[in-house]
């Protein structure tokens, strides 16, 4: 046995730095993962067939295959038909829309738990179709998933690891970059964990106390 | 059997509530057989009847809850139900039609993600574009008239069921409806929060508030109501004066309504 | 589409598919024994005895799978150990899945309501008779399917060893595409392949289920 941490200390900044891009990742892709998961909930729920049937079947077809078999086809497909966007973007795009999958299902599914005396007291008052979705059913909607939708910014954030596969810059990708200078996997994997393990610590918490907090407002 | 509704002392007032030849079935199940009723400006009308009779049905197809086979729905001079409009213009027109409609549901259904205030206020400012200000001292009153004001920012988990009918009322009333619709309202309550309910409705009754009321309370419909309707198997069986028809029924099914709900009390 | 193409190597594509079955079913039977340890480490009386359990738990559900593989693979070598490619990956999936299914399973037993642990201590029941013949049989259903999400968890997770190049479903579409160039038409055989194992996973949980629950109160 023999381990040498120094060189992790050494090229700690690089390690700091895939951290951030980790962080900037995960964030852009939780927005576009919980914005777009609404979106395709509420329009597979209301939403005209044409609409409504395709999204069923992206719930259906991405929660059914692997995120790294969705990332290549992402990598490879706008390779294919000439789209070149950054890493970057293509990692942010793959995480997100796997996960918008994810989220529209549950949304689906806390929409449809909303008591229908909801909608019945608010079309009472003369709100519209719409107005009813945004301000009643939308926000309680939102409430009730959010344990799950929680979860899953968890498993999301442990998730962007894998997009160092298809060469996204970020934690994973700079250590494995170091790696190959200084021939010490155990140790800078061990660090990526660490670091990794932080970071859903803080998420967790956070995620923990946010929902404590709503829960006293009620 | 289907005589005109007769008013006693508020017979020379504007017609308020028209309601011709209503018929609506849930399949084969015919709930509403041909249902005609007129409410006056500031009448009270009661509807009793057994469960499955139909006049929770009515009441939720005034306020276009439950779509009408056929007949004819006034409010006002303003046709509730439109059968020739469709899509955006009708959704339109009964938007703007509930607006003139208070309705007040057996399981309260406040919204519990606003708090009681914004639970009142929602509807003014969104609906009639009330400036905040004025909504949230309007609706400030309608609480004290409730007698509510100091739970204006609770959250309704944090209310009693009888707090929450309450609310339930101020919010309706927060649209200024020129009628209320009151579909079983103290029937999910225990039986001491019922009467902090009552209260409110008698309240409203010497405001002259138009007023739709079902109910199973019968000494309730007695007290409050200028005008009772018994409803059996989507008919309207007997109606009268509520002295009338509580002491001295002239059908059969009546009486034998009656006798039944004394017995269960 | 290249039909003619899809037809070709769908062959390739399901002997593949074979490795992800084997390594899945494996690992998902390495799990159940870590997790019925882990369990059953978590309900000892001995601080000493619950502790490790709870760190390991907490450490593999707070790091991604991924960097648990690497580590796995790559960090052998500071032991001197060289773990074989299937071996490395059916290890690491067995040990990750095996601390959510003990969660999973003590979840289970947790729900199963309180007074049926009293009822039957009061009947004068050992605790561990309590537990075989009246609390496990109550939360099997709810183990049946909190273990089936875990077991498509693993299908998908399996993807991830084509990284250390064990070459099932997903190394193989990858491998076949560098030399066609055809990611759509790859892709699509091989999300099929995934989609009819993932849901096929999914129905038979959902009829083993509904089968046991039956059982149990009819």
């Amino acid at each position: 046995m023999n381990f040498d941490f120094a060189p992790v200390w050494e090229n700690m900044p690089t390690l700091l730095e895939g951290t951030g891009y980790t962080l900037f990742i995960a964030l852009f892709s939780a927005v576009l993962s919980l914005v777009g998961g609404m979106a395709v909930a509420l329009t597979t729920l209301y939403g005209k067939k044409i609409f409504s049937y395709p999204l069923r079947f992206f719930i259906w077809l991405f929660m059914g295959t692997p995120l790294l078999l969705q990332l290549y086809l992402l990598y490879f497909g706008l390779g294919q038909v000439g789209i070149l966007i950054p890493a970057l973007l293509t990692g942010i795009l793959g995480l997100g829309i796997h996960y918008m999958a994810y989220n529209a299902d549950i949304f689906r599914a806390t929409i449809i738990s909303i008591e229908k005396g909801q909608t019945e007291a608010a079309r009472s008052l003369g709100f519209g179709r719409m107005q009813t979705l945004w301000f009643f059913i939308v926000p309680q909607a939102i409430y009730r998933a959010l344990p799950q939708l929680g979860n899953n910014m968890i498993l999301m954030l442990k998730d962007t690891s894998v997009l160092s596969v298809i060469g996204v810059t970020e934690l994973v990708l700079n250590a494995q970059f170091e790696i190959a200078n200084t021939f010490r996997p155990f140790e800078f994997y061990i660090s990526v964990a660490v670091i990794y393990y932080i970071l859903n610590l803080i998420l967790e918490t956070s995620l923990n106390r946010f929902e404590k907090k709503l829960e006293s407002r009620r | 059997m289907k005589d005109q509704p007769q008013v006693s002392d508020k017979k020379s007032a504007p017609l308020m509530l028209d309601i011709i030849n209503v018929k609506k079935a849930f399949g084969d199940l015919e709930v509403l057989k041909g249902i005609d009723l007129q409410v006056t400006r500031g009448q009270i009308v009661s509807i009793i009847g057994s469960s499955g009779s139909g006049k929770s049905t009515l009441l939720r197809s005034i306020n276009h809850l439950e779509t009408i086979d056929s007949g004819e729905i006034w409010l006002d001079g303003v046709r509730v139900n439109q059968p020739e409009m469709k899509g955006m213009e009708f959704e339109r027109h009964i938007n703007s039609v509930r607006q003139n409609m208070g309705m007040v549901f057996q399981g309260f259904n406040l919204f519990p993600h606003l708090s009681t205030l914004d639970n009142i206020r929602l509807a003014p400012i969104k609906l009639k574009g009330m400036e905040k200000h004025e909504a949230t001292d309007f609706c400030m009153e309608l609480l004290a008239k409730v007698g509510l004001q100091d739970k204006a920012d609770v959250f309704p988990s944090n209310l009693s069921g009888g707090q929450k009918q309450r609310v339930a009322i101020a919010r309706a009333l927060a649209m200024q409806p020129k009628v209320m619709l009151f579909d079983e309202a103290t029937s999910a309550l225990d039986p001491e929060l019922v009467e902090e309910v009552n209260l409110v409705m008698k309240q409203l009754a010497r405001e002259q508030m138009t007023m739709l009321i079902v109910t199973h309370e019968m000494s309730f419909a007695n007290e409050v109501s200028d005008h009772v309707l018994f409803m059996d198997q989507g008919v309207v069986c007997e109606q009268g004066p509520p002295d009338q028809l509580f002491s001295n029924p002239k059908e059969e099914r009546t009486k034998n309504f009656l006798k039944k709900h004394l017995q269960q009390q | 589409m290249d039909f003619a193409l899809m037809w070709e190597i769908t062959p390739l594509l399901l002997d593949a598919a074979w490795i992800t079955v084997t390594i899945s079913v494996l690992s998902f039977i390495l799990g159940l024994g870590v997790a019925t340890i882990l369990v059953i480490m978590r309900s000892s009386a001995f601080r000493i005895i619950r502790w490790p359990a709870r760190i390991y738990i907490s450490v593999i559900r707070g790091t991604p799978f991924f960097v648990q593989l690497l580590i796995f693979y790559y960090g052998g070598s500071a032991f001197g150990i060289n773990l074989e490619a299937y071996t490395a990956g059916l290890l690491a999936i067995g040990l990750n899945i095996g601390a959510y299914m003990s969660e999973a399973i003590r979840g289970s037993i947790i729900a199963v309501d309180k007074g049926q642990n009293e009822a039957s201590r009061s009947l004068g029941f050992s605790r561990s008779q309590t537990m075989i013949s009246i609390i496990l049989p109550q939360a099997a259903g709810l183990m049946i399917r909190s273990l089936g999400v875990l077991g498509v968890i693993v299908i998908k997770g399996s993807s991830l060893v084509s990284i250390i190049s064990v070459v099932e479903l997903t190394y193989q579409s990858q491998r076949i595409i560098s030399f066609t160039y055809k990611p759509f038409e790859v892709f699509t055989v091989s999300a099929a392949i995934y989609l009819i194992l993932i849901y096929g996973v999914i129905s038979f949980v959902d009829w083993l289920y509904n089968r046991y629950t039956r059982y149990l109160f009819h």
